[in-house]
């Protein structure tokens, strides 16, 4: 059986079984492109007028969210929700995108969707001031806050970050969706899904400044995202991360997905106006040999909506 | 009046009781966490509170919702003291905690006849005090300290305990986790919050809450007889009132009626108006149906009152000034420096100590938990003022929580435009502990966080030798004190577990020039 018909009949076959419980996405087959397979560590970077419309069509082309949850997965789906800004500002990740995304969930057979993360400032004000929280209740996904009462100890078995504590919701999901948004950051120049990680840490985080290069690739290294959206639609190019003003933020009308972490990152990164060399966590991660850093040795597939 | 509608009016009285004191902290939570647009309207108890009437009045400018504490006042003048009996939150709670241990039947809980004083001269000490600088109506203030005990010990103690009973049961396998884990989910989304809130001096007012509440076991609804400042307001207009509890012929004379009395005083020998809470016991407890509620045209004569003594109210009159002047001759009062920063909106110093009530309404609706009633930091005379603990938590950014709930607008009222303009402060770096200068590497956590749009808190890139001799790049932190509005959360977040490298004093505050 050649790969192509196999993925296709895998994508009959669980619509059908979707069909049986009359899911409204599933409903429409041709609703979505069809699922091709995508070259190993493929970016696809959309560009479109809505952030929900690029997003979805993102995650069409990297393959489709068939190919990464399985029916009956429990999903974790973690957005920059780190402050009370709201989503002018840009610095949370926009909800129409993660509105994509947990739809897609759903259809796909997301048993459950998750979704948390811990916040910089105070998390109600967070959850509620992104929009987030009342996004993602209206589609059905679980809105948890972080509860300090539920940190374990991790092992992410790097070489700086070994144990750390990590809220135990993020080790007790199947799939884990990294949705972070592109914008600056003072001290590691850009923050997107690697650098996101950080919301899924308790303890101390603030000494984890200290090599954060390191940090962030050996954290990005030790806990797997199974498919990474990057919302780059609004983009805060100053004063991150928490920003404020809205002259800093600029229209980029991107979504960049891919499974590949370290890759989204380098395209993000590019699309944002910087070197990848330059970003200390890129290189490091490049440097652990997590994959390319050189945007040119990346299948980056770019389409306008 | 006949024994029915003596019980009618008397369950009318616990029903209104409950209602107020549920109302009470039901908003007291809800200013909590509330978004800015959706807080509470927790100052309807303080506007009809006429102590802060007079609070608002000595300090002003003033303002016209206190007007509304003119409306019990005139009620007192026709009821008497029904306030108190009626609708007070923490005369409710006494009235409960006196009537629980008087349940369990093995004796009397006894009235102090003479402390019935107490909280005339107590009234006249603080009112005395008030004329000069010292606003201290707030300590005992029924209003101010139930605000206070429930922000800084009730609802955060009730928060721990509802956490961590569900939380354990929640865990437990088998049918009482089934049962406490969806409770507990719910209580988290609703009810408690995020993290536990933390307060200084929890134990402190949380134990003197708690030592009044046990006093009811002892003596009578101890507060509202001998301290409460507002009980004697309205014990002193009571005199004067309208209603009154008269006897019948079917009178007796058998005592009965003083069985339940809040000061065991019984309409045939030793009714006093003034101490007369119209809980109206006495009506279901006469077994004649002899007492009946009349309103009487005031009478000249003698009106039967507690005799407080020409000489003691002379002595509690000195003490007043005392209390006014001693702390204002503190070497503190002339000092130029001060160990605290206050939340933002905050009147000149001078003005503040007389404005804030010491009610703690700004504890419960700051959202981040900075605010936290003084000890000593303040001086005596501010104690339990309102000061800003960084560590603890920082001034949000897009806030104005403290400035909105402040009933005496001690704390100004600032729309967000103004209050993010608003400097409470300057955040100064301890070079010799910051990690960019101390250890030579990069941190710049409260970089990262601070709130100004053009960053008050920069770094430079230096090339320096760290503590291994190695020449690094390092970028290290500086403060742009022009930019800096002293929020605190450059402390609140700083890494380091010793102490902050980075800490808020009040230098450059603009209160004392603002209004």
């Amino acid at each position: 059986m050649k790969r192509r018909s196999f993925v296709k009949n895998g994508v009959l076959f669980s619509s059908s079984l979707l069909l049986a419980r009359s899911s409204p996405g599933q409903a429409k087959p041709g609703s979505e492109a069809p699922p091709r397979p995508a070259p190993l560590g493929q970016v696809v970077q959309v560009k479109g007028e809505s952030p929900y419309e690029i997003a979805k069509r993102a995650v069409a082309e990297i393959g489709g969210m068939g190919k990464i949850i399985s029916r009956g997965d429990v999903v974790m789906v973690k957005p920059n929700i780190g402050w009370n800004r709201t989503v002018e500002q840009a610095a949370c990740t926009n909800p129409e995108v993660l509105r994509a995304v947990i739809e897609l969930a759903f259809d796909a057979g997301a048993k459950k969707v998750v979704v948390m993360d811990n916040t910089c400032h105070k998390a109600e004000d967070c959850y509620q001031r992104s929009g987030i929280e009342a996004m993602a209740r209206k589609l059905g996904a679980e809105v948890r806050y972080c509860d300090e009462n539920r940190l374990v100890v991790h092992d992410f078995k790097g070489e700086v970050l070994s144990k750390w504590p990590i809220f135990r919701d993020f080790l007790e999901v199947d799939k884990f969706i990294n949705v972070p948004i592109l914008k600056h950051h003072g001290s590691s120049g850009l923050t997107i899904a690697m650098k996101n990680l950080y919301g899924i840490l308790g303890g101390n985080r603030g000494k984890l400044h200290r090599d954060m290069g390191e940090n962030i690739a050996e954290l990005a290294g030790g806990f797997r995202s199974h498919l990474v959206v990057v919302d780059a639609f609004r983009v805060l190019l100053r004063n991150g991360p928490v920003g404020g003003r809205l002259s800093d933020v600029e229209l980029r009308r991107t979504v960049i997905a891919s499974t590949h972490i370290l890759h989204a990152d380098v395209a993000a990164a590019v699309l944002f106006g910087k070197d990848p060399r330059e970003i200390e966590f890129l290189q490091a991660a490049y440097a652990k040999k997590m994959g390319e850093i050189d945007i040119a040795k990346i299948p980056v597939k770019a389409l306008t909506v | 009046m006949n024994a029915k509608t003596s019980r009618r009016l008397q369950r009318l009285r616990v029903l209104s009781q409950f209602f107020f004191t549920v109302l009470f902290f039901f908003l007291l939570l809800k200013s909590g966490g509330a978004l800015i647009e959706h807080l509470p309207q927790t100052g309807f108890f303080f506007y009809i509170d006429p102590l802060f009437l007079w609070v608002n009045f000595l300090a002003g400018p003033f303002f016209h919702a206190f007007l509304l504490a003119l409306v019990p006042v005139l009620l007192t003048l026709v009821f008497g003291r029904f306030f108190c009996g009626w609708i007070c939150p923490l005369g409710a709670l006494n009235q409960f905690f006196t009537w629980l241990g008087s349940r369990r039947g093995r004796k009397k809980i006894a009235v102090e006849r003479n402390a019935l004083r107490w909280k005339y001269l107590l009234l006249i000490v603080l009112l005395v005090a008030s004329l000069f600088a010292s606003q201290l109506l707030g300590w005992l203030d029924p209003f101010a300290l139930l605000t206070r005990s429930g922000s800084v010990a009730l609802i955060p103690g009730a928060n721990f305990l509802t956490q961590h009973a569900l939380q354990s049961g929640g865990q437990s396998q088998g049918w009482a986790g089934k049962i406490v884990k969806p409770l507990y989910d719910l209580s988290r989304r609703f009810l408690l919050t995020v993290r536990q809130r933390t307060f200084l001096q929890a134990s402190a007012i949380g134990l003197l809450f708690c030592g009044l509440l046990l006093m009811n076991l002892y003596r009578r609804r101890f507060f509202c007889n001998s301290l409460c400042p507002l009980g004697a307001v309205y014990g002193f207009l009571a005199r004067y009132s309208l209603l009154r509890l008269r006897l019948n012929d079917d009178c007796r004379k058998c005592g009965a009626c003083s069985n339940h009395c809040t000061y065991y005083g019984s309409p045939f020998q030793d009714y006093l108006k003034s101490e007369c809470v119209l809980c109206l016991n006495c009506l279901t407890d006469c077994p004649f149906a002899a007492i009946d509620p009349r309103f009487d045209l005031p009478r000249s004569g003698k009106r039967p009152a507690l005799d407080l003594g020409r000489r003691t109210m002379l002595a509690a009159a000195g003490c007043g000034l005392a209390v006014a002047a001693l702390p204002q001759i503190g070497v503190a009062k002339k000092a130029k420096t001060h160990p605290f920063i206050r939340p933002p909106g905050a009147v000149a110093e001078k003005d503040f100590l007389k404005k804030c009530v010491r009610c703690g309404a700004c504890l419960q609706a700051c959202p981040t938990n900075a605010i936290h009633p003084a000890v000593f930091q303040a001086g005596l005379e501010g104690i339990w003022t309102p000061i800003l603990i960084p560590v603890n938590g920082y001034c949000e950014y897009e806030c104005v929580r403290c400035t909105r709930v402040c009933p005496t607008h001690a704390l100004a009222s600032l729309t967000l435009e103004e209050k993010k303009q608003f400097k409470i402060g300057t955040a100064v770096i301890n070079r010799s502990t910051c990690y960019t200068y101390a250890d030579g590497y990069n941190c710049a956590v409260c970089e990262e966080h601070c709130p100004v749009p053009e960053k008050a808190i920069r770094f430079r890139e230096v090339e320096v030798y760290n503590f291994r001799g190695k020449l690094k790049k390092v970028k290290q932190i500086y403060v742009v004190p022009d930019l800096c509005i002293g929020c605190g959360i450059c402390e609140n977040v700083c890494p380091r577990t010793d102490a902050p490298a980075i800490t808020v004093g009040a230098e450059e505050e603009q209160r004392e020039n603002a209004f």
